[in-house]
């Protein structure tokens, strides 16, 4: 190495200078993040659609390599897996059963009932390229942009369930804020008592439940659903399962693996509000009905199922 | 591994000095943008080690006159808005990384490997104390911990492979260094 170049004391001098000009500047530029200014979303933003082309590009040799170790893993258990897919399959054989009797009987009481249903949920495919933004976020870039019709807010899933909500959007990609980061905050149900929450990240593997009313009446085990309050989200969607940390703190263990996130979806869910009312299946309308005229007064006001809690 | 000839000095040594000026910014660059690939999804732990903070370190030991402090100060700033946090949190943390790192640069130089590794790892842990120091306190509450933790230790595990790498371009691609 040559330290001559850098013996020259006016060289050291301006070196020295413009480092102390940099750090103030980076100082400023923290002080003023904390204002959340509209340039600094946007700087983030164009930056983000620059880097995801090539992110996406760069991250499909790693995805393969994922796909390859998991196959050989699969390979190596596939005797052990199929005898227990067997056994899976024997119980959800009569679950099936189950699920379907009762879905025939929910539709119709539901129709009978005339409740507004929740809209199918129309949902754009996606594949998460990149990794969680360093050791004090948690988000990750997702490749369907606002020209697939991603929008601010929409929730994300996986094959297990809820993953976290779309925060900003660029024409091919979008930033999703996991349900883990600090910043992320979603309304849930805790499933058999149907107790209200709030999953809160705080950039551990756990979320925790706050706002809980009653958290005697939540045990470990316990099914986590998102809620639908406030009308962001779908309601019903599998968010995880209720922990109980050695503090005595109530977390949620998700059902999503952070870690591993491959294949997304980005859900297209508007808010029934905005959608017109169903109107029950034709095989019901000519019944004798007293419901008629309850049917009636509650479509004539189709937003009041805003407060309706339960 | 076959090496290359020796650079000789050509008609070409005028794009060559404009090389030497972009070279480590632009390795620099590449590794901020190689932190973000989701690696760490093979193993099923999204850790991402802080690649470029590596070439800071390297280049503010070996040639700090080839990464300016503005330099340091850009690659911060791209690595802060591709993160999605505070911005100018790590640009701040990497200035002052490599500020430390130019101050005891006469006593790494010519050190061993290990010490070279071992410097690294001492400015990694006062890095990640003023980074979660200062991202707490941007977030107005105590962050967890072990996150930093995780991606300066998983840093410095990797650093004898980044700085063999840019060991290699600076032999190759910036001769006479």
């Amino acid at each position: 190495m040559d330290p001559n170049r850098t013996s020259q004391p006016f060289r050291e001098f301006s070196h020295r200078l413009s480092l102390i000009f940099m750090i103030t500047l980076a100082a400023a530029l923290l002080l003023l993040g904390r204002a959340e200014t509209y340039v600094f979303d946007r700087a983030r933003q164009t930056v983000t659609d620059i880097a995801a082309p090539l992110l996406e590009v760069a991250s499909r040799p790693v995805a393969a390599t994922r796909r390859l170790i998991q196959r050989t893993d699969e390979y190596a258990y596939v005797f052990d897996e199929n005898e227990r897919l067997r056994a899976e399959n024997q119980r959800l054989q009569a679950w099936r059963e189950k699920a379907l009797k009762l879905e025939a009987r929910l539709a119709r009481y539901e129709a009978l009932l005339n409740v507004q249903v929740d809209p199918s949920i129309k949902y754009v495919s996606g594949r998460v390229v990149s990794d969680n933004g360093g050791p004090f976020v948690d988000t990750v870039l997702v490749n369907v942009g606002g020209d697939q019709g991603a929008e601010s807010g929409q929730a994300v899933i996986d094959g297990n369930g809820l993953v976290g909500r779309v925060v900003s959007t660029g024409p091919h990609a979008s930033r999703v804020l996991l349900l883990t980061d600090l910043n992320s905050r979603v309304p849930v149900a805790i499933e058999p008592s149907h107790y209200k929450a709030v999953l809160a990240g705080d950039n551990t593997k756990w979320p925790k439940l706050e706002y809980l009313a009653v958290s005697g009446a939540v045990a470990p085990g316990d099914r986590v659903v998102t809620s639908g309050d406030g009308g962001l989200m779908p309601a019903g969607l599998p968010v995880g399962v209720v922990i109980q940390t050695n503090d005595g703190d109530l977390r949620v263990q998700m059902f999503s693996d952070r870690d591993r996130l491959d294949f997304v979806r980005v859900l297209q869910y508007q808010f029934p509000g905005k959608v017109k009312r169903q109107d029950p299946p034709e095989g019901l309308k000519d019944q004798p009905e007293p419901v008629a005229s309850a049917a009636a007064s509650g479509s004539s006001t189709p937003g009041s199922n805003n407060g309706q809690g339960e | 591994m076959a090496r290359l000839d020796p650079y000789t000095p050509t008609p070409a040594a005028r794009a060559g000095r404009i090389v030497m000026t972009v070279v480590p910014f632009a390795v620099a660059l590449v590794l901020v943008f190689l932190s973000f690939l989701p690696v760490g999804r093979i193993f099923g732990s999204s850790v991402m080690p802080a690649f470029a903070f590596i070439a800071i370190y390297y280049w503010a030991v070996a040639r700090p006159e080839l990464l300016p402090p503005m330099a340091v100060f850009a690659i911060g700033l791209i690595f802060d808005l591709l993160s999605a946090g505070p911005i100018g949190l790590w640009a701040f943390v990497y200035l002052l990384a490599y500020g430390l790192t130019v101050t005891q640069r006469f006593f790494l130089i010519n050190a061993p490997f290990s010490v070279f590794w071992t410097g690294f790892g001492v400015v990694a842990g006062i890095s990640g104390l003023v980074a979660w120091a200062a991202a707490s306190l941007f977030f107005g509450q105590a962050l967890a911990i072990g996150p930093i933790l995780r991606h300066m230790g998983m840093t410095v595990a990797l650093f004898p492979l980044v700085a063999v790498l840019l060991t290699r371009i600076q032999a190759r691609v910036l001769p006479g260094t």
